[in-house]
């Protein structure tokens, strides 16, 4: 009779989470990754070529920008991201490449939640279809967790500093 | 419209002339630190939102800034490039050529170049967001907690957007005149309380900021300037000060009271009487001069018996021991003999070897001599003397007739004794009709201050003689004075022993109508 009271229903907001130390805490497993793959030249050496965003802030620009078009500049950038880290599961690689490359798929997705809970809106893929202009090409797994952590620091830190969520409670 | 132009142009010329003297104290230090520090050729450092990149000129050459050539690249797009200046470093008489990116992008990756005539000089690849040189903190203020050996420092961070929350600083301090000096690391807070200093002290302290390597790395700063705080001398807590005081002053009035409840009897400790016989002699020094003579031919009539008093209190007064009783081990060992020479030969035979007993006897002495008393009380003349003896063996009769020879004979000490006989010729051994009853009522008075064995019954002795007059002498340790006064003595012709307590009887000024005065008879 109880469960039948019971209905699933929505999930409840998330709790806004401000807090940049989060984000760090993420940011700072990209820059071991990136030291790691540093160091693996020749051992995480790949062939092919990989989509990653663009990771440039520019501060006058960025400025300018409204919460929706930073949004979505993070938005996809991260889609964009995971999907290049992702590529890397199914290949045959290393231990160390391996647990780096879980670790960021891991966080990225954890980032997301952030983004959820201080209600950035979430990823809508360009309707045109065509290749996103704020992308890039790398040749190497090193460039690849580079830009990983340069996107980090960079873009998502900066939307979430500036979610008026977080901003309404210091005001 | 040229005058314009030219007005416009000096206008923007003095402001950027007053930016880069602004900066330019920090830009130099900053140059001239990295020129230390660095060991790229391409030095580079963000100063607020700009990168700067900069390079030395070579030893010995004079090299002009146009023939330097700094190009820039990111995120594969064509290199574009930057304006060099040349800044010559008066502290260190160097030459820089630099180049400061206008929009420089962050959290990319930068490829600088530097060509001189066409040649490629000095490349370097960076993140801009990883060169911060910030500027130091601003308004350090060092001021007093209040509380001991501490001090409050605190401080503004360096103007700068986005990172306030990235920061890291340093504060280092040391006491004046001190090389000595601790540095502590805080992160993102502007205010420290400087722990464990010493007192009264004055304090220099600096404080540098770097970024806290998360989002953002870089350099450390430059120190600010010293800025001096005082440590509060130490003082004591004042309810330490009032609980001791508090202490202390109910001690004091603890042994206050202590003392004065307790005056007299400390006095007589600390500073005791010296005893004066001055109140036994009235009149001896105060008029007298202290002339004994003299005083006792004043007072010899009407101070009788006070001599007698006094004779019997300081010197022994000859008695005769009666009898001789062996009581109990405890009277015989206490036998003493009567002093006078001329009496022992007389009365020899009178004498009891416990008849002067040092104390009193016991209790059981007591009854025997009762017992004794009252065979010869129905049978006086079936005792022989010796019982007699025995029976006065606690008491001293004199004989009349023998008082004069006596009073001849008798040491002046002895006289007070000679004062109760009223009938001549009486042997002094028929004297034992002892008027007992004086001592019985003296005993029976209670005032008796050691152990008497006349503890008798109340039982008056009739007196067989008329006149005569029987001195008890209580070997009691008790001396009698038979004055008219209330305390009497009887001193004990001991060997060397003289009884003085004080002893009020309150029967003889009922008993005896003497006082201290002869009763002759015959």
């Amino acid at each position: 009779m109880v469960l039948e009271w019971t209905r699933p229903g929505l999930s409840s907001p998330l709790r806004p989470i401000c807090d940049l130390r989060v984000l760090d805490h993420f940011i700072k497993e990209a820059w071991d990754a990136e030291a790691a793959m540093r160091a693996c030249k020749d051992a995480c050496s790949i062939a092919t070529n990989f989509t990653v965003p663009l990771t440039r802030v520019d501060f006058d620009v960025w400025e300018a920008m409204n919460i929706e078009e930073k949004a979505q500049e993070v938005q996809s950038g991260l889609h964009v991201l995971n999907e290049a880290i992702g590529s890397l599961q199914a290949s045959n690689q290393t231990d160390v490449l391996q647990s780096h490359v879980d670790a960021s798929i891991s966080n990225i997705a954890s980032i997301r939640q952030v983004l959820r809970s201080v209600s950035i809106p979430e990823y809508v893929p360009p309707a045109s279809g065509g290749e996103d202009e704020e992308t890039q090409k790398v040749s190497s797994i090193s460039e690849l967790f580079q830009v990983h952590s340069n996107f980090l620091r960079g873009k998502v830190r900066h939307l979430l500093a500036s979610a008026p969520v977080c901003k309404q409670g210091v005001s | 419209m040229t005058k314009m132009r030219s007005n416009r142009l000096k206008i923007i010329f003095m402001l950027c002339l007053a930016c880069v003297t602004t900066g330019g104290q920090h830009f130099e230090s900053k140059v001239a630190q990295l020129l230390q520090d660095e060991t790229e050729h391409i030095k580079c450092f963000v100063e607020g939102k700009d990168l700067t990149c900069f390079w030395e000129e070579e030893e010995e050459r004079n090299h002009l800034h146009n023939q330097y050539t700094f190009t820039y690249s990111y995120e594969n797009k064509n290199k574009m490039a930057c304006a060099v200046s040349s800044l010559s470093l008066l502290a260190s008489n160097k030459t820089i050529f630099f180049c400061k990116l206008a929009k420089t992008p962050f959290f990319t990756t930068l490829h600088v170049q530097v060509h001189r005539d066409g040649q490629k000089l000095y490349t370097r690849s960076l993140n801009a967001e990883n060169f911060l040189f910030l500027d130091p903190p601003r308004n350090l203020t060092v001021l007093s907690s209040g509380k001991e050996g501490q001090l409050n420092v605190s401080w503004l961070p360096p103007q700068l957007k986005y990172m306030d929350d990235s920061m890291i600083y340093e504060v280092r301090y040391a006491a004046e005149g001190s090389d000595l000096g601790k540095v502590e690391v805080i992160k993102v807070s502007t205010m420290l309380v400087l722990l464990g200093l010493e007192s009264d002290t004055r304090y220099k302290v600096w404080v540098r900021v770097k970024p806290d390597g998360v989002a953002y790395k870089g350099y450390w700063s430059a120190w600010t300037e010293p800025v001096f705080g005082v440590t509060p001398p130490s003082d004591v807590d004042p309810l330490i000060v009032l609980l001791v005081l508090s202490i202390g002053l109910i001690l004091c009035l603890l042994s206050l009271t202590v003392i004065l409840s307790h005056q007299k009897f400390l006095l007589k400790k600390l500073w005791p009487d010296i005893p004066t016989p001055e109140h036994k002699f009235p009149g001896l020094f105060t008029v007298y001069k202290g002339d004994f003579k003299e005083w006792m031919s004043h007072n010899n009539g009407s101070m009788w018996g006070r001599s007698v008093h006094v004779y019997t209190e300081e010197l022994p007064s000859p008695l005769e021991v009666l009898s001789e009783v062996s009581l109990t081990s405890h009277d015989t060992s206490h036998r003493e003999e009567v002093k006078p020479a001329e009496e022992d030969e007389e009365k020899e035979s009178e004498r009891s070897d416990s008849g002067l007993t040092d104390r009193w006897p016991d209790p059981p002495h007591a009854h025997w001599l009762m017992d004794q008393l009252r065979a010869l009380q129905e049978n006086p003349e079936s005792h022989s003397q010796s019982s007699l003896l025995q029976s006065h063996d606690t008491y001293v009769t004199l004989n009349q007739g023998d008082i004069e020879q006596q009073a001849d004979d008798v040491f002046e000490e002895t006289l007070p004794l000679q004062t109760l006989f009223s009938s001549a010729g009486t042997p002094s051994l028929s004297i034992s009709h002892s008027d007992l009853g004086s001592l019985q009522q003296s005993s029976g008075s209670g005032r008796l201050s050691s152990q008497s064995s006349l503890e008798y019954p109340n039982h008056t002795w009739p007196p067989k003689g008329p006149g005569y007059a029987y001195m008890a002498v209580a070997d009691s340790g008790v001396s009698m004075d038979y004055s008219p006064m209330s305390s009497s003595r009887i001193a004990e012709l001991g060997r060397h022993r003289i009884y003085t307590n004080d002893y009020k009887n309150e029967i003889f000024p009922h008993k005896w109508p003497l006082s201290g005065q002869y009763i002759k008879s015959g």
